[in-house]
């Protein structure tokens, strides 16, 4: 007869919930708060305003989070935007081919370059802040070359721009208009949400994140799925392309840095760790959804645009603190 | 009856280490067959080798009879070989169901997962080794013992006919091990082959039908556990005798006291310790995981914040609120987790030896005396006889043992003569162990007051001149050191529970 | 808990900042001008002019523009923004013209005026343009330069941007002017910077490496030029002429220490001051032109003092 020492007391599994509810109660914060300041704010032109705004860093952010859950980082996602916005832009203006072979393409271009940043990583084993940085900047350069440092405008393909400004949505409910553009961010969100919680995919995704060694000797190819993930979020990124030059009409070559800051930064803010392992979707949501409504809010009330970036970065730091504390107090 | 595994001349070569030479090694169905050897014998690349983790430079692997190749972990499972790390890889992140199934998650179409059955399937492995665990449960969230079932159940679930286990009671206490022994008896009686490695002589006796040494890569011979006695398997191992003196008690009658504590206190982790060390001293802490040793240790060293107590060093109070504060008293503390916290495993030996010091090898400006830094690394290597082809050799070439030695000549260095060792042996062969022994005999005789903790108790009976034994925080008494006590009189003070209910298990 | 509290207390605080301005916002005209930049002193000094009018009107402005000029889709939503407070006029410079159409038509059917301003935006909806001619004002600096150099040899330019309007316009204009007048003025280098003063210094070092020979160096902007007059000291380069753009401390500097010759000059407070005014007089509905010129001018140590250039030139 032994006894058992006082082991560690079984914590429940909703730590991550917990950080999702804790997000969204700041949002439904921000929301009342920006609504009561300004009667401009609760309006349903503003608010499809808001959406729109989220949906390019939402879109990056989705691609984020899933490289984010494996324990590595994504630069590129920002230029990848970039450069499949302007590859959409050479097939359908300059080859003039027809939007379905555009939008493949663009979807495409992105898979085939999330893959070259897998095989970097997976194959050459280059650390995932350094392969992405090296994409990041052959992207950019390469969109510069593509399109000779010019934006390609979409004028002579009439239904590119509905991809993200028209209204599916409006089309049956007039009332509310929301553009395309949020609808494929809502979707796709809803999709890779299920991929995350629900497929091998999305298995692999939080078992890498969590323990790499250990998924390698449990005799799973963990090399291919590296590479896989990190082609889907290159999908992701192309379809990000295609929303913004769609909103944009144009392909614009020099944009795109800058833009994984702000999709790493919804991320972080949605519960999602940096180390890998833990992360959801929802949570980067509502992270993006907080940086957008943030920002509309605080230029709806007119605050200077110098404080507009100094509550931001405050609010980054803020709701990665919360998280470490919440997560101090399950441990003791 | 063909053997299970058969494993004849093996050969492994890692750039610059012949890590396998024609090693051997033979496993029947239903028997625990125990591999050991000292750290670098080559005890566990050749269970690499066997589960597909490395490729065989050359030589024969038989399974059941067959002549095989593995050539990855897939193809390991394949076999029915399964393996569990002695560092445990599991995925925390992950729940207990998840981690079992990885690689092997039930699926549906399009890559869809199928949780109920995940969950399921679990769960009835559970069953079968009777051992209640929450399949859904994450596997950060279970303690050390039950993370070390999840590992066994995975490798179960792949209907494993053979099981590896790497040092698999490394980070368990006394219970958790009873707990493990009796879970490998059952497969054992299923017909199942055990490999089991481990460094601890006791365990060996308790549970294996047969030893197999290894050392320096080669095989050296197998007995019969129950009738070989340990000092041969020892003798095997090292290639020599190993003398086992008991313990010399000083007389430390005059001796002013070096460290005093009273009253420590830590929520439920430190409940009211107090005790005393002598200089010249050697006090042992014994008690089960998690009986609040280390805690003590850490609130003294002022690396965690403690509630109440005072910390009286040569007669003086002094505030301890941080380990800058406690080395400035002369404290100095060993961790058992040389590599995390002891030692900066990129850098040399000089380096780590000068780490804590590094103020007195300074000039004006910043810049480091390196001609004193290596005439200090070499008189500790010449003192502490560490073996290391030379001052500039990175720490993480270098056993255990030279590792703890460093340690050692680090806190040396820094003038402590209050010196806390919390598990000064763990993962160090036994060769090298008696070398610690000596050594911090040695360290006492010159007058340090020395603290071990240590959860093997031959360690703390070969070694205290005093016991303290302690028990869920509280410190249950101290015992006289010598052969005077008895590890069944430690054992009944290390289970002194206060008004808990006696949990029974299985 | 932590983050619903630390949320409103950030919140609470910028309240706190603006409750007065906003209080005695409701009732005055509200024009928000959105920029193409921010943070540079060009910007600021738009921002300065606005400003000016806007106490001297008695109209409430805003002013804001994205960290970079690549980020058209950002400048978006801050129209976007803009527009939902339902301002009585907009003033707006477009990085893209062609993205913000629909934004504009938008305006256009809410009887929102919208004032171009710098760039300006390449469509019928806005009232009028205040601009600056850079093509005749990076002429004028080409003019000054072959003066400076003696109308032979070689020069190169460092520019800002090349997809960007004023960039085209300003390189386009000091070549082709070089082009069509200096015939014996060499343009051996055109690189870009994008108006960063360390990106530009690198830049101008590596043209002075190539070209020992060169005589004179254009920077196309602020940041630009600062890169150049950084090289040329950095090097301890001696008789290379350089001409800048718009103005600012540094630059100002530079030129009282005969390190730059002098430099193109645009009016940015007068830019930004002239386009609340076209504002204002749109939402009373008078007749504006089709562009208004908010000036431009070449100043040196010579003239730098003199008050009428003093006036458009900022720190």
């Amino acid at each position: 007869m032994t006894t058992l020492p006082a082991a560690a007391p079984a914590r429940k599994a909703t730590s991550g919930a917990q950080q999702k509810l804790l997000a969204f109660a700041s949002l439904i914060v921000l929301l009342i708060f920006f609504s009561v300041a300004s009667p401009n704010f609760l309006q349903t032109s503003n608010i499809l305003a808001i959406l729109q705004a989220t949906s390019v860093n939402g879109v990056l952010a989705i691609a984020a989070t899933l490289v984010i859950i494996t324990g590595g980082i994504d630069l590129s996602v920002g230029t990848l935007m970039t450069f499949c916005a302007v590859m959409a832009g050479v097939i359908l203006t300059n080859a003039g081919m027809p939007l379905p072979l555009g939008v493949i393409g663009a979807i495409a271009i992105g898979v085939i370059c999330g893959t070259i940043s897998g095989v970097l990583i997976a194959k050459m084993k280059i650390p995932p802040f350094i392969a992405t940085l090296g994409m990041m900047l052959i992207l950019k350069g390469l969109s510069l070359v593509i399109s000779g440092t010019k934006p390609i405008y979409f004028n002579d393909t009439p239904g590119f721009s509905e991809i993200s400004t028209g209204s599916l949505i409006g089309q049956v409910f007039p009332s509310v208009p929301v553009p395309n553009g949020v609808l494929i961010l809502f979707v796709l969100a809803l999709v890779i949400g299920y991929v995350l919680n629900r497929t091998v995919l999305g298995r692999y995704c939080f078992a890498l994140g969590s323990n790499e060694e250990a998924v390698r000797l449990s005799g799973v190819n963990t090399d291919a799925w590296k590479i896989a993930i990190y082609a889907l979020a290159g999908g992701i990124c192309g379809i990000a392309g295609l929303i913004i030059a769609s909103r944009l009409n144009s392909a614009q070559p020099a944009l795109g840095l800058g833009y994984e800051l702000d999709a790493i930064a919804a991320v972080v803010i949605g519960g999602t760790s940096l180390a890998g392992g833990r992360g959801s979707i929802l949570g980067t949501m509502i992270g993006a959804l907080i940086m957008a409504v943030l920002l509309n809010g605080l230029r709806i009330m007119s605050v200077a645009q110098e404080w507009q970036t100094v509550v931001t970065g405050g609010i980054i730091i803020a709701a990665v603190y919360a998280d470490m504390l919440r997560r101090r107090r399950a441990a003791s | 009856m063909t053997d299970l595994v058969r494993l004849t001349g093996i050969e492994k070569r890692f750039p610059g280490v012949h890590a396998l030479r024609q090693a051997q090694f033979d496993l029947r169905a239903g028997e625990v067959h125990a591999l050991m050897g000292e750290n670098g014998a080559g005890k566990s690349t050749l269970m690499k080798v066997l589960s597909g983790i490395y490729q065989p430079d050359g030589g024969r692997i038989e399974v059941s009879g067959q002549t095989v190749t593995v050539p990855g972990p897939r193809a390991a499972q394949t076999l029915g070989i399964g393996i569990i790390h002695q560092e445990l890889a599991l995925m925390n992140d992950l729940t207990v169901a998840q981690n079992i199934f990885i690689g092997r998650e039930p699926r549906r179409s399009f890559g869809r997962l199928d949780e109920a059955r995940l969950n399921a399937d679990a769960a009835a492995i559970f069953a079968q080794m009777k051992v209640t665990i929450d399949p859904r449960a994450e596997v950060h969230s279970l303690s050390v013992a039950k993370q070390q079932m999840v590992e066994i159940a995975k490798a179960l679930s792949f209907n494993s006919r053979i099981l590896i286990m790497d040092e698999p009671t490394a980070a368990l206490n006394e219970a958790e091990t009873n707990e493990l022994f009796a879970i490998i008896r059952r497969l054992k009686s299923e017909g199942v082959g055990v490999v089991y490695i481990s460094h601890k002589m006791d365990e060996i006796r308790r549970i294996s039908d047969r030893v197999t040494v290894m050392r320096d890569g080669a095989y050296v011979g197998t007995v019969q556990a129950a009738d070989t006695p340990i000092e041969t398997i020892i003798s095997m191992m090292v290639g020599r005798d190993l003398e086992t003196l008991p313990v010399e008690i000083p007389d430390l009658g005059a001796a002013p006291v070096a460290l005093e504590v009273r009253g420590l206190r830590r929520g439920r982790a430190i409940r009211d310790v107090s005790f005393a060390v002598k200089r010249g001293e050697i006090l042992g802490f014994a008690g089960l995981m998690g009986a609040g040793r280390t805690e003590v240790a850490r609130a003294i060293f002022g690396a965690d914040p403690r509630e109440g107590g005072d910390i009286i060093v040569h007669g003086r109070p002094v505030m301890v609120r941080s380990p800058r504060d406690a080395v400035a008293a002369g404290i100095g503390y060993l961790s058992e987790d040389r590599k995390h916290f002891g030692l900066a495993l990129g850098l040399d030996v000089r380096a780590n030896v000068a780490m804590t010091s590094l103020a007195r090898f300074r000039n004006a400006i910043g810049v480091l005396n390196e001609a004193a830094l290596e005439a200090t690394a070499r008189r500790y290597i010449a003192q502490l006889a560490i073996r290391t082809p030379s001052d500039r050799q990175e720490v993480r070439l270098l056993s255990g043992g030279n590792q703890q030695k460093i340690v050692i000549a680090k806190w040396l260095l820094r003038d402590c003569d209050i010196l806390i060792f919390d598990e000064p042996t763990r993962g160090i062969d036994v060769g090298a162990k008696a070398e610690i022994y000596r050594l911090m005999q040695g360290l006492a005789a010159e007058g340090k007051a020395i603290i071990v903790i240590s959860s093997e108790l031959p360690e703390v009976l070969r070694l205290s001149h005093r016991i303290a034994v302690m028990c869920e925080g509280r410190l249950t008494g101290i015992l006289p050191g010598g052969p005077g006590t008895s590890q069944e009189e430690i054992m009944r003070l290390a289970t002194v529970r206060q008004g808990a209910v006696e949990e029974a298990i299985a | 808990m932590f983050t619903r509290r630390s949320l409103l207390a950030a919140a609470s605080a910028t309240a706190l900042l603006l409750s007065a301005s906003l209080a005695s916002a409701q009732d005055k005209i509200y024009i928000p001008l959105v920029s193409k930049g921010f943070q540079h002193q060009f910007w600021q000094a738009v921002k300065a002019g606005a400003d000016q009018a806007a106490a001297e009107f008695g109209v409430e402005v805003t002013f804001e523009g994205p960290d970079t000029e690549a980020q058209v889709d950002k400048q978006m939503d801050m129209l976007a923004a803009a527009l939902a407070k339902k301002p009585a006029a907009l003033g707006f410079a477009a990085l893209d013209s062609q993205a913000a159409t629909p934004l504009l038509r938008q305006a256009q059917e809410a009887g929102i005026p919208v004032i171009a301003f710098d760039s300006g935006v390449d469509s019928d909806i806005p009232a009028t343009t205040v601009t600056t001619n850079n093509i005749a004002a990076a002429g004028m600096a080409a003019d000054k330069m072959a003066e400076l150099i003696g109308g032979a040899g070689k020069v190169a330019l460092v520019v800002h941007d090349q997809t960007s309007r004023t960039g085209i316009d300003r390189r386009d204009g000091f070549v082709n002017r070089v082009k069509e007048a200096y015939p014996n003025i060499e343009i051996v280098d055109i690189q870009y910077g994008a108006g960063d003063q360390l990106q530009s210094t690198e830049i101008t070092k590596a043209i002075l490496t190539a070209h020992p020979d060169i005589k004179g160096i254009f920077g196309a902007n602020e940041g630009s030029a600062l890169g150049v007059i950084n090289a040329i000291r950095e090097t301890n380069t001696q008789g290379v002429t350089v001409i800048g753009y718009d103005s600012g401390a540094a630059q100002k500097q530079a030129i009282r220490d005969g390190l730059m010759a002098g430099a193109i000059t645009q009016s940015p407070v007068g830019m930004g001051y002239e386009t609340v005014k076209a504002a204002i007089a749109a939402t009373k509905g008078e007749a504006l032109p089709k562009t208004i010129d908010s000036g431009f001018a070449w100043y040196d140590a010579s003239n730098m003092d003199a008050p009428e250039i003093a006036a458009v030139l900022y720190d």
